[in-house]
């Protein structure tokens, strides 16, 4: 009956930040449902899109994650009148300085889930897991991590001859 | 040091079947903190409850991860427990390996792997949470009802005759609703306005029930037990103190042509009236559009005639603020209109049915008039074009409801019974006319429902024809039906004199705004969203907001009534303790390092952050910082995610809480 | 090709402020002055609080004040006393600072006195002071500057500053690295932060990092890495990029005083663009009750939400 699964090299994280009303409900439901999606992804709860600090995302991205969706009411929904429109613009922001910096905007996906959509958030789950297996792993802010070990590094002939002579 | 206590779920074989719950439980045993650890195959049993509180206490546990459903399942079941065992509830975590991970994978291996880190991402979050102690605030002990329908009413009255004040506002100039508008009630055809009128009139007359008529809400603000309604009474033109309700003045007015809407538009009604002679209260409106007074300056007659001078052309809409504990929400329905899209509306048009340009192709309600006793007709059926009584009629079912392709998919519940009702009235009314009913199932749950159906076809000989009409049209001074008998599978045309269309229900224009004012959440149709559909029918997600009638969806009488009694009791159990226990999931402002630049009062939807003098023991000021009210605060935290210090915190979902559950990643 | 820049007006605009400072002193209008006063190097300008009538003869206005003064004024300088209503000199830039700052409750309108000062440009923080002002040597700020006559001052010279039309330095830095890909502008900043010190000059020059405690120096929880390394570099100036989105006015103080030259202001003209792209907000004279990303409308974009 399941067709057999494919194996691959690569499991890309996803870290998911997600608001509890709409989003975790969506994900409920989509259990509820017996859907079926990749393991990959790990939910992170929080009562709204509001409460969400971009600065959750930079650290999950340092953390080692490959992927991190943001999601939560659809506008008009939020069960706190505007958290998700709070929201909307502070990620609309956020998203573009990361763009700046070199961050490729595919291993950040935001999205509307309501609790009635399961189906949806299998979709949104399963289409940045996809996209990001394809993607690779984000090597970018592991490696700046790695750097850390190397801030003295020797690259200059003048330095080099400092060295020596220690 | 914490000592965590972790119990994992098999929930049956729900979670066991894809997740090796003891290699969870051995392997989250492991991490730091960790102090117990064990699988148990329903932990919201009784003995499972009973193993998580023995556990605490004999392993002296200092914070509980419970691995099991969705927190939104058994949180609070769980939060109980562990608060009977001595603990304070907030120091309880669940960890959702069910609906997130057992259900939705099917790979062992890869299911257990991934729970075994959801589990130890709770184990880091718990670490690091707080003892919250529960927050109490006071309860104002009255209630609001929005809508004066038989909801309304009924929910009015029960609050009232509990003994707690209600405010009940209503939009149209007199309360009774739709069910004010109707001929006979099904199953029992008894008259709905001898049932209804004594009801409006116990509101009229009812102590605690302040009624508020050609009213709207204009603002809430607030939250459960302590909500601010601001209420926009809209100019009257007639002091109410005043009028007697003698009626010289509709008597004397001399613009006598507006169509009364009461009515469905077939009578017609001075610029200054009631909507209907029993109306609550009697006390008349001006329809400043169409007053001469209003329009040209001239006139001024009914305040001339008005014995008691209670007509005040100079009146204004006043803003009244009321404070309330609990709000009932009941503003019914309205029919789909066949002649006009409405705007911005998702449903899609009926031409096939002309469009409304046939003027005797009419909807439910305007049946309901023309049967009614008190009706344009009083109580004749007559076509509206020439007055003739129709010898041939056909009623169509499901006009927008259960088509999806037009734009409404649900059923609207109260046609099939009120079309059968339609076809008796008009068998007793015109004995030799012949009513046809086009229907595609026929959907009678309830007491005496059925019975009542076949009752129309066995001995008021009404036809029925299983299929839909694809097209009518005028010819002559007929209107010719064309349909289908799917029973048969024959084509059919029926030369008719009027055709009905149980036109869909729909919510009340502007039903989604009022919910925006409310803070509550409402479905693609506007129907307002009730917090659970089986277990909490008649709450909002918000609290204090509760729901009565087709405002919820649609809805009969008897469904209604239950429902606003329902509404009213649980006002009532609200009202029956004077403090409001509330989870103390709130923002709460670190005031040493508050810079005092208000971005957290900016952002708050609820108008929960206030400015706060820090002075020193001389009495200078040292500071202005942000303080946020426990009992105001709706418990979002976008003040969190906003304050550029993060010297505002949300309590249950603290910056330390979330970082702790990223690092465990 | 170089274009000198006229700055003729900075003599009489220097004369004007003086005369201004003494009337205002004197009749006690204002407890104390922050202005500009010559410095020890040739052709330098430093910062001043005068409190007497006596010292308005030090004020100046050259292309050398580059100081956005309005940093003297926050919470985090504690050094000004705030007794009375202090008079400030003002460029345009740091106007839009100082509106700012009364938007976010951190000054009133009523404790200034605002000496705005009509501007040609200031040097760039690569020249010499004494440098003359030209395309070359102007701040790159004042390439793109749209207020060199501050409005809604207490008292503004009369002289009317000429300005040539200048190449826009940050926009067209901006056009360049937009047309990079994701990795070559990772490598682009990834070099900047990599120079960078962690000394938080930018933090300390800046009039809107006025919170008492920063976000990036807590350690319970640690929100950001706080090591002079190339991850926690990255971090802080992601993090201040973003504190700083839909407040920054646009005084590129950070830039100037940055010891590693990191484009600094490259950021923050960067936000400052989308903002205006998405939102039409651009910071100016007027006092917003709540900034671009303290509101929203419901019609805001979200082609970019699934």
């Amino acid at each position: 009956m399941h067709p057999e699964k494919q194996k691959h090299t690569f499991e890309p994280k996803i870290i998911a930040f997600v608001c509890t009303w709409c989003t975790y409900a969506g994900a409920d439901l989509a259990g509820t449902s017996r859907m079926q999606y990749p393991p990959n992804v790990r939910v992170l709860k929080f009562p709204c899109t509001g409460r969400i600090d971009p600065v959750f995302i930079l650290k999950a991205f340092q953390q080692g994650a490959d992927g991190v969706l943001v999601s939560g009411c659809h506008p008009g929904d939020c069960h706190y009148i505007a958290g998700n429109f709070h929201a909307r613009r502070r990620f609309a922001v956020f998203r573009k300085l990361l763009e700046f910096v070199g961050v490729d905007l595919n291993r950040l996906q935001f999205s509307w889930v309501s609790a009635a959509e399961g189906g949806k958030w299998v979709e949104v789950v399963t289409d940045l897991t996809e996209k990001v297996r394809a993607m690779g792993p984000m090597t970018e802010f592991r490696e700046l991590a790695l750097e850390e070990q190397w801030s003295g590094a020797i690259n200059t002939p003048e330095l080099e001859e400092a060295y020596n002579q220690i | 040091m914490s000592r965590i206590g972790v119990f994992i779920c098999h929930c049956g074989e729900n979670i066991s079947r894809t997740v090796d719950v003891e290699r969870v439980a051995r392997e989250v045993g492991l991490l730091p903190g960790v102090a117990f650890s064990t699988d148990y195959k329903y932990m919201c049993s009784d003995p499972g409850q009973n193993l998580l509180k023995k556990a605490i206490q004999e392993q002296k546990l200092s914070h509980v991860v419970v691995a099991a459903c969705s927190p939104r399942m058994h949180e609070r079941t769980f939060r109980k427990a562990v608060e009977a065992a001595g603990l304070n509830p907030f120091l309880c975590e669940m960890a959702n390996i069910r609906e997130h991970c057992s259900w939705v994978h099917e790979n062992k291996e890869e299911a257990t792997v991934k729970a075994v880190e959801i589990v130890g991402m709770m184990v880091e979050r718990v670490k690091k949470n707080r003892v919250l102690p529960t927050i109490t605030v006071p309860v104002t002990k009255r209630s609001l009802v929005i809508g004066g329908g038989i909801a309304g009413i009924q929910a009015a009255l029960d609050i009232a005759d509990a003994g707690h004040e209600v405010i009940l506002v209503e939009r149209e100039p007199s309360i009774g609703g739709h069910m004010a508008q109707l001929s006979e009630t099904f199953p029992t055809l008894d008259c709905s306005q001898c049932i209804m009128t004594p009801k409006m009139v116990d509101v009229a007359n009812h102590p605690k029930i302040r009624l508020y008529t050609y009213s709207e809400i204009e603002l809430v603000e607030g939250y459960i037990g302590n909500f601010q309604v601001t209420i926009r009474k809209k100019a009257r033109s007639v002091d109410e103190d005043k009028c007697t309700g003698c009626g010289v003045c509709m008597e004397k007015c001399p613009i006598r042509k507006i169509p009364n809407k009461f009515d469905c538009n077939l009578g017609m009604r001075p610029a200054i009236y009631v909507p209907f002679p029993q109306a609550v209260p009697n006390t008349p409106v001006i329809d400043r559009e169409n007053c001469t007074k209003f329009k040209t300056g001239k006139c001024g007659l009914c305040q001339k005639v008005c014995g008691p001078g209670a007509v005040d052309y100079e009146q204004e809409d006043r803003l009244i603020v009321e404070p309330v504990g609990a709000i009932v929400v009941a503003t019914g329905f309205d029919l789909y209109n066949i002649t006009e899209k409405p705007k911005g509306s998702m449903i899609k048009g009926y031409g096939e049915f002309g469009h409304g340009k046939i003027p005797d192709v009419i909807d439910g309600m305007t049946f309901e008039r023309l049967a009614s006793a008190s009706g344009p007709t009083g109580g004749k059926i007559l076509r509206p074009s020439d007055g003739k009584e129709p010898k041939q009629i056909v009623f169509i079912q499901c006009i927008g409801s259960r088509a999806r392709e037009k734009g409404i998919s649900y059923c609207s519940k109260v046609c099939c019974m009120y079309t059968a009702k339609h076809t008796m009235l008009y068998h007793h009314k015109v004995h030799d006319g012949q009513a046809y009913v086009f229907f595609m199932d026929a959907r009678t749950p309830g007491k005496a429902y059925d019975e009542f159906w076949r009752r129309s076809i066995e001995e008021e000989e009404a036809v029925y024809i299983r299929g839909m009409v694809s097209r009518l049209y005028q010819k002559g001074d007929k209107i010719v039906v064309m349909g289908s008998d799917i029973a048969v599978g024959v084509q059919v045309e029926i030369e008719a004199d009027m055709v009905v269309l149980a036109t869909a229900v729909q919510p009340q224009a502007g039903a989604d705004a009022l919910a925006q004012k409310l803070g509550i959440s409402y479905d693609k149709y506007n129907f307002y969203s009730e917090a659970h559909a089986k277990l909490r029918p008649v709450e909002c997600a918000t609290a204090g907001i509760y729901l009565a009638g087709a405002c919820q969806g649609p809805k009969d009488i008897p469904d209604t009534v239950s429902q606003a009694s329902a509404a009213a009791a649980k006002v009532m159990t609200l009202f029956a303790k004077d403090k409001l226990e509330r989870e103390p999931i709130v923002a709460r402002v670190r005031e040493a390092g508050c810079v005092g630049c208000f971005a957290c009062k900016k952002v708050c939807a609820y108008g929960a952050v206030e400015e706060k003098e820090i002075r020193d023991r001389q009495g200078n000021l040292i500071k202005v910082v942000a303080y946020v009210n426990p009992g105001v605060c709706g418990g979002c935290g976008t003040c969190q995610a906003t304050c550029p210090s993060k010297c505002v915190e949300l309590d249950g979902y603290t910056d330390e809480q979330i970082v702790a559950m990223i690092e465990a990643l | 090709m170089t274009k000198s820049i006229d700055t003729s007006i900075y003599a009489a605009v220097s004369e004007a402020i003086r005369a201004e400072a003494q009337r205002i002193l004197s009749d006690g209008t204002v407890t104390a002055i922050v202005g500009y006063a010559a410095a020890r190097r040739k052709g330098s300008a430093q910062p001043i609080v005068i409190s007497s009538a006596d010292d308005a003869a030090k004020l100046i206005f050259t292309p050398a004040c580059v100081n956005n003064l309005a940093v003297y004024l926050t919470k985090a300088k504690k050094e000004i006393p705030k007794k009375g209503k202090v008079g400030i000199v003002v460029k345009g830039c740091d106007l839009k600072a100082l509106s700012g700052l009364m938007g976010e409750s951190q000054l009133k309108r009523e404790d200034l006195y605002l000496i705005g000062v009509p501007c040609a440009g200031v040097l760039a923080s690569t020249v010499q002071p004494a440098t003359e002002l030209t395309s070359d040597s102007i701040a790159p700020k004042c390439t793109e500057c749209d207020a060199q006559l501050p409005g809604g001052c207490d008292f503004v010279p009369p002289q009317a500053p000429l300005t040539p039309g200048q190449t826009r330095k940050y926009a067209a830095e901006i056009a360049r690295l937009e047309a990079l890909t994701p990795a070559e502008r990772w490598a682009y900043w990834k070099e900047q932060f990599s120079k960078c010190i962690k000394c938080y000059a930018c933090r300390q020059v800046c009039p809107f990092c006025f919170c008492e405690q920063c976000l990036c120096d807590r350690n319970k929880p640690q929100m950001v890495d706080t090591t002079p390394r190339p991850a926690g570099n990255t971090a802080w100036h992601i993090v201040r990029a973003m504190h700083l989105a839909g407040r920054c006015a646009g005084c590129a103080e950070c830039e100037r005083v940055c010891p590693m030259d990191i484009p600094l202001n490259l950021l923050n003209r960067k936000m400052a663009k989308e903002l205006k792209e998405l939102y039409d907000y651009e910071a100016g004279f007027e006092v917003n009750d709540k900034g671009p990303l303290n509101s929203y409308t419901e019609k805001d974009d979200q082609s970019f939400i699934k």
